[in-house]
């Protein structure tokens, strides 16, 4: 057998968030010669952590779901062989969120969560149980029923008290960027099994742990990471991957390329149009990508006692229209700021929040970036910390800006395409494309989105290839 | 369309979106237990399928598609419905 090649690979792999790096673990397991490139200085995607002033902060992703028994997040880390190595922990209740009238708490006890919600609204105990029953239990032909369906169609179906579709709504507005009568019912629904159901894990050490195991189990697996590395081009002869090339060491040759990243740089820059069918193109351009976010981070002096529980995330609604927060989201000003997630994190020092934001520009974000940090820890104060104020001893945040400029997603998109049933599964962005050996995966798949979603269509697009290659086993 | 077109060219979509080879689908294969067809694959599979003999599946007969030799005939029943009300 001749000897390979040292600068020839089986994959490469472009992005190392959570979906590049699973994939490229699991094609690294089957013995396959995989490389994944990342243009920051860290892998994660949105999942990473930094330090500033002594205080350690999650930058977007805060907790992850979906690590129940089963759950596919568990099923991937046990997979690898990490389930040991990874400390994580469940913090529960995972999810509260506060109306005018009411506070839902979402626990690890489904049980105790159905029993507090028809406390709540007693007059919608049956559809409750019926809800829950139907996402906790369906099989996955089942849902196919939900391919042209918005979430509110699945709430009208279920329910009619309006406060109640509200509450449910809000995690999934703040997770999924639209409102009931856009998002599709599938993402919808997954969003709430997932992240809320089964939500509120967290890798001892901070998010940034996550990212880090998997690429010390690629590397192990003798796969090769570098950081700090921008692609410049996909090459492509005959409809044949060739391999990529690089913005300082030029080409490098390989059988399969995984664009982990952005699709419409992947299509029109990456590619480019001599090589992209003019429709595919064409129906890219066309789409919408989901809001981004602005992401409030703080420090503060000591534990006080109106701060919420250590690794919560607590959601406040001050009505119940989804629809207008969605509205106030896409057109965000410092003055009209509604609902917002807040968090403490697990070591108690530092406090995450943030609101669905929309990309603007540079000159905007520049210039309100502050007048946002403060508006909004004066509402976090109004509303569920009093007094936090007088012990911040670091604040700062992430804007729309930053979001793309750390990930160079496409208007700082904090969860791919915006999820409607129109974008949901547009088959031109499937994971298999038109290009041979040129593979999609990640939140712009229009398949699925967050942490468990990005790292399961990661792990499918590995066995895409691997079946491929037929060296596939179950 | 023959019944037997249709049988090959929803053996050529599953095949397409599950990854697994079209050798190694039969009518009697399971979907979900011998293909691992997912949520999302199972939606694509029902899109891709309406989209090609531009059909629409109704609700209530999603849950019943389990094996392919259901997908075939329901298409063949749906198609056979669409054909007489021509």
């Amino acid at each position: 057998m001749p000897k390979k090649d040292k600068d020839i690979y089986d994959a490469i792999i472009i992005g190392a968030g959570i979906g590049g790096l699973v994939c490229g673990c699991y094609l690294a397991k089957a013995g396959m010669k995989v490389l994944i490139l990342e243009q920051h200085f860290k892998p994660g995607g949105y999942c990473t952590s930094f330090k500033r002033k002594g205080f350690t902060f999650d930058a977007a992703a805060h907790s992850f779901g979906s690590y129940r028994e089963g759950g596919n997040m568990r099923v991937i880390i046990k997979a690898l062989d990490l389930d040991k190595r990874l400390r994580i922990k469940r913090y529960t209740p995972s999810d509260i969120i506060i109306s005018p009238d009411y506070k839902i708490t979402f626990g690890a006890d489904v049980d105790k969560t159905i029993q507090d919600l028809r406390h709540a609204f007693p007059n919608e105990a049956k559809n409750i149980g019926n809800f829950i029953q139907y996402l906790t239990t369906s099989k996955p032909i089942d849902f196919a029923a939900l391919r042209k369906k918005t979430f509110k169609d699945l709430l009208d179906h279920y329910f009619d008290d309006n406060r109640l579709k509200a509450m449910l709504s809000l995690p999934i507005l703040g997770n999924g960027a639209l409102p009931p009568s856009l998002i599709s019912a599938f993402t919808g629904s997954k969003i709430f099994t997932e992240f809320i159901l089964d939500g509120g894990y967290y890798p001892e050490g901070g998010m940034q742990a996550l990212p880090n195991i998997l690429v010390e189990r690629f590397k192990e697996l003798g796969g090769e990471l570098r950081l700090s590395c921008l692609v410049k081009k996909i090459r492509v002869k005959n409809n044949e991957v060739q391999g990529i090339v690089l913005e300082k060491d030029g080409f490098v040759q390989s059988k399969y390329v995984v664009s982990s990243c952005d699709v419409r740089h992947t299509f029109f820059k990456l590619l480019g149009e001599k090589i992209v069918n003019e429709n595919i193109l064409h129906i890219i351009d066309k789409m919408i990508p989901s809001l981004s976010l602005f992401i409030l981070y703080l420090g503060i002096d000591k534990t006080f006692k109106s701060l919420p529980i250590p690794g919560t995330n607590v959601w406040f609604m001050p009505h119940y229209s989804i629809e207008n927060m969605y509205l106030s989201a896409k057109n965000r000003e410092v003055t009209n700021l509604d609902a917002y997630m807040i968090r403490l994190s697990p070591d108690k020092k530092t406090l995450l929040a943030f609101t669905n934001a929309p990309f603007k520009n540079k000159k905007f974000w520049d210039n309100n970036k502050y007048k946002f940090v403060d508006a909004l820890i004066n509402r976090i104060e109004q509303h569920t910390i009093p007094g936090l104020s007088k012990h911040l001893v670091y604040k700062d945040a992430a804007t729309p800006h930053t979001l793309y400029r750390y990930t160079l997603n496409y208007k700082g998109a904090a969860y791919g395409w915006a999820s409607t049933p129109s974008q949901l599964f547009t088959p031109e962005l499937r994971q298999t494309t038109q290009i041979k050996g040129l593979f999609l995966t990640g939140h712009w798949t229009t398949q699925t989105q967050g942490i468990p979603g990005v790292a399961y269509i990661g792990l499918d697009t590995a066995k895409l290839i691997l079946k491929k290659e037929k060296i596939y086993s179950r | 369309m023959t019944t037997n077109n249709v049988e090959q060219e929803i053996i050529s979509i599953i095949s397409d979106v599950s990854g697994f080879d079209i050798e190694e689908i039969t009518p009697d294969t399971n979907l979900a237990n011998d293909l691992e067809i997912d949520s999302i694959k199972a939606i694509e599979i029902t899109v891709a399928i309406e989209k090609l003999f531009k059909i629409s599946i109704r609700d209530e007969d999603v849950p019943n598609i389990t094996t392919v030799k259901q997908a075939i005939e329901l298409v063949n029943t749906l198609i056979n419905q669409k054909d007489a009300n021509a």
